[in-house]
């Protein structure tokens, strides 16, 4: 684990580890191109990551911190003849935003253990309605987070008073609270020194994305068996928020013939319309340009059956285009019954698990990586306005052909700015039970909950049960994520509200509790802005709002091949079971290389 | 569904310190060979040996850093899925064995929680330099309830030894397990590759 200094050569250096990015490195990597991978951050895969629930702490703690500009180092004496610098950003303070942490189970379970004496401990209660009415706002008992943790959330003042505000105590060992939840004898609720003790069996992701089974990040993991380093489980149900109820969308054609929900008559209507739909029309065509909602509705399908194909199908919104609402839905259709009865695959682990995979793809065929550590400046030859080599934060000249570098890590002087950067809304949720309770307790949701409000977004939600490995036994990990019109807390806290149990839900018994959330601000990657960067830096953007991983593998495809358009994109990978390894037992120089081939 | 021709499957992952002979080590055991001044190991993602044990046959994939730890980089999804983890440092180099808490912190961090660890000094055949005491090395190896073993991966001393035993440890267990929870539940995290979904899944 000493500290080695990097080579001094690449064909590429790539800045930054998420998807884009990494799935960029593994594509040059298998076409033997010479690739150094770097991130700042201490982990792998950016905006992208999965966190267990104490690294997740530590994320959160790092956001609250005000970003300490590194000094500028003048590195000036490292340019020769010709040679000019772009600095680069040293602080990533602006694609997450507006963090807001609320606990609403007990600090301790009932058998509290013994206390430490000396801790210091300010519990408020605030009484809000029924159930679980306490607030802890907990300093913590160690003293190093003493300082951040006393800091206020700008939002939080803003908060009506019933609000429950919590911030965790970071502590490995958290101060026990006396105050305990009175109001459910039967169940006993997990502590947060539960969730603090089971923490590493948490795999809690930045964003919330799924897989489509016929999508492109699937076909590319196939393609480049970079999926051997991952395992996947069917997403097993969709469902729908309706009504003030969730209910389960029948999608494949079983589901449609088994749903109890569904009038003989709708069963036959919706299987017409949906083996309909495959084959573009005519009278489709007619309604080009005109909402998705329209053609549903001279479909006569009724109201069930709109709602279902608008929301949970097409997954789209109340004004968008036919064409494009039959697009996704034929997408849809097409993703069905690939894997199982949902479109829909996530990988074991979590999201950040994926870029992960392709940074071991890159690594296997000579990618070099190193983490917590970056680089500071570009050196731009005049002349050529070309970028021949970075300066990295140890202050080591290492050139390169084409450098990669992610979106957060660009200056704010070299953008060019044209519009303010817009923002996903997500929330994420550790809560006691599913949503909608079944025969299976492991079970996988999608669940599309229209606006709840005329102005308020359309919020997808994914439920995830601990079979993903995501969380721990007895709860389940929800994430919401839609576009934001306002903070997160305000986008998304209707709609747990309504759908959860919270101190300020009402009536709202037999809704599974929340026992902590998080919600944040973080900047959509949808948005591809222009640079004013030398030809051959290529900057990518993280992650959409988008269900899909279309917008990252296809950044990375097009950076590929503008800069090799004559390589294949991640050719498949040798399956080691096939290397024949020449030269066994005979060779005597030791100098040769083992030649290594493919059987076909 | 399986073609394949064994009783077991167990998957081996290595870490350790760069240079401290951890791909030395599966080469020798799956290829017989040892590579002096071998470079990096371009393309192969991990090795696979079958080796019949009382009369099963035991596949073993066995898995290498592809060069992560030098920067100390390793993914995290390297780790799982793991049945066991060989933790290798060099008897004659100190440092590679004061890293060892460091690695035991990833383990406990990423693998799963029944990943059997055995503890592997490395470079015997250089036992005039060695700088860590076998008995130091025993004793830390207890501590942490790891095995220990030392090998050479040049003189092949102890390699076969190494991976009988940890898969004899791994039959051991998985018998032991499956006697546990004799039913049909899947284990959590029990997921599927991508291509097992494909051939078995087609509805």
């Amino acid at each position: 684990m000493a500290a080695e200094e990097l080579p001094s050569e690449f064909d590429v250096v790539i800045l930054g580890t998420g998807l884009a990015e990494s799935v960029v490195a593994a594509a040059f990597s298998r076409v033997g191109q010479r690739v150094l991978h770097l991130d700042r951050r201490s982990y792998y895969a950016a905006n992208w990551a999965s966190f267990t629930f104490n690294s997740l702490l530590t994320w959160i703690q790092q956001h609250h911190e005000e970003p300490q500009p590194e000094e500028l180092h003048d590195w000036s004496s490292l340019l020769e003849e010709g040679e000019e610098l772009i600095y680069l950003s040293n602080t990533d303070s602006t694609s997450v935003r507006n963090l807001q942490v609320f606990c609403f189970t007990s600090e301790e379970g009932e058998e509290a253990e013994a206390q430490s004496p000396d801790a210091p401990n300010t519990t408020e209660e605030v009484s809000a309605g029924d159930a679980v009415k306490e607030t802890s706002e907990t300093e913590s008992a160690d003293s190093k987070y003493e300082e951040t943790n006393q800091k206020p959330e700008e939002e939080e003042e803003e908060e009506q008073a019933s609000q429950t505000e919590g911030e965790e105590p970071e502590a490995d060992q958290p101060t026990p609270t006396a105050a305990q939840s009175q109001s459910e004898p039967t169940k006993k609720k997990i502590s947060y020194a539960q969730l603090v003790k089971e923490g590493r069996r948490f795999n809690i992701d930045l964003v919330s994305k799924l897989l489509y089974s016929r999508g492109s990040l699937v076909d590319l993991l196939i393609k480049s068996n970079v999926s051997r380093y991952a395992e996947f489980k069917n997403v097993t149900r969709i469902l729908t928020y309706r009504h003030g109820q969730v209910e389960q969308v029948p999608c494949s054609r079983a589901d449609v013939f088994a749903s109890r929900q569904l009038s003989v008559v709708e069963k036959r209507k919706l299987m017409r319309y949906l083996t309909s739909c495959v084959e573009e029309t005519e009278e489709q065509r007619a309604y080009n340009g005109r909402p998705y909602l329209e053609f549903l509705c001279d479909q006569q399908l009724g109201n069930n059956l709109q709602h279902f194909l608008l929301h949970s199908i097409a997954m789209v919104t109340e004004d968008t285009p036919t064409e494009e609402g039959l697009a996704s839905t034929r997408h849809f259709l097409r993703c069905l019954g690939r894997y199982g009865n949902t479109p829909f695959l996530f990988p074991v682990y979590g999201l950040g698990e994926i870029p992960q995979c392709f940074c071991r793809m890159c690594a296997v065929f000579g990618g070099i990586y190193c983490l917590r550590h970056s680089v500071t400046c570009l050196l731009v030859e005049k002349e050529t306005n070309r970028c021949k080599a970075v300066i990295d934060s140890r202050g080591q000249r290492i050139s390169c052909s084409h450098f990669v570098v992610e979106d957060g890590f660009v200056g704010a002087d070299r953008k060019r700015l044209a519009t303010p950067t817009r923002f996903l809304s997500r929330a994420v949720l550790i809560t006691d039970g599913s949503i909608l309770p079944s025969n299976s307790d492991q079970q996988v949701s999608m669940i599309t909950v229209p606006p709840v409000a005329a102005g308020c977004p359309t919020v997808k939600m994914v439920e995830l049960c601990p079979s993903t490995m995501t969380c721990m036994p007895g709860t389940h990990l929800v994430h919401l994520t839609c576009q934001s019109v306002g903070s997160a807390f305000e986008d998304l806290s209707p709609v747990v509200t309504r759908m959860f149990r919270t101190p300020q839900s009402h009536d709202q018994e037999k809704n599974p509790s929340v026992l902590w959330c998080l919600y944040f601000n973080m900047a959509d990657g949808s948005e591809v802005k222009g640079h004013d960067l030398p030809s051959n830096v290529f900057v990518t953007f993280g992650p959409d709002g988008a269900l899909s991983h279309e917008h990252a593998v296809s950044q990375a495809e097009l950076i590929f091949k503008k800069i090799l358009p004559e390589e294949d994109f991640c050719p498949p990978a040798p399956n080691p079971e096939d290397i024949i390894y020449d030269g066994e037992n005979t060779s005597t120089g030791g100098e040769e290389e083992q030649s290594l081939q493919t059987e076909e | 569904m399986s073609m394949e021709d064994y009783d077991y499957l167990f998957k081996i992952v290595l870490i350790g310190n760069a240079g401290v002979g951890k791909t030395c080590l599966v080469r020798r055991f799956t290829q017989g060979l040892f590579p002096p001044g071998q470079g990096a190991t371009i393309g192969v993602d991990f090795m696979i040996k079958t080796v019949e044990i009382k009369g099963e046959k035991v596949k073993l994939q066995i898995w290498d850093t592809a060069g992560q730890e030098r920067f100390r980089s390793i993914t995290q999804s390297y780790y799982r899925s793991a049945n066991a983890l060989i933790l290798t440092y060099d008897i004659t180099c100190e440092d590679s064995f004061r890293c060892l808490p460091e690695w035991l912190r990833e383990i406990e961090q990423y693998a799963n929680n029944q990943v059997v660890t055995i503890l592997v000094g490395n470079k015997i055949d250089l036992a005039e330099k060695r700088e860590v005491l076998r008995q130091r090395a025993e004793d830390f190896a207890e501590a942490q309830s790891m095995l220990y073993l030392e090998t050479s991966a040049k003189e092949s001393d102890n390699v076969e030894k190494l991976f009988l035993d940890l898969a004899c440890e791994l039959i051991r267990e998985a018998k032991q397990n499956k006697l546990d929870n004799n039913d049909t539940a899947p284990m959590p995290g029990e997921g599927k590759t991508i291509s097992y979904l494909t051939c078995c899944n087609l509805n």
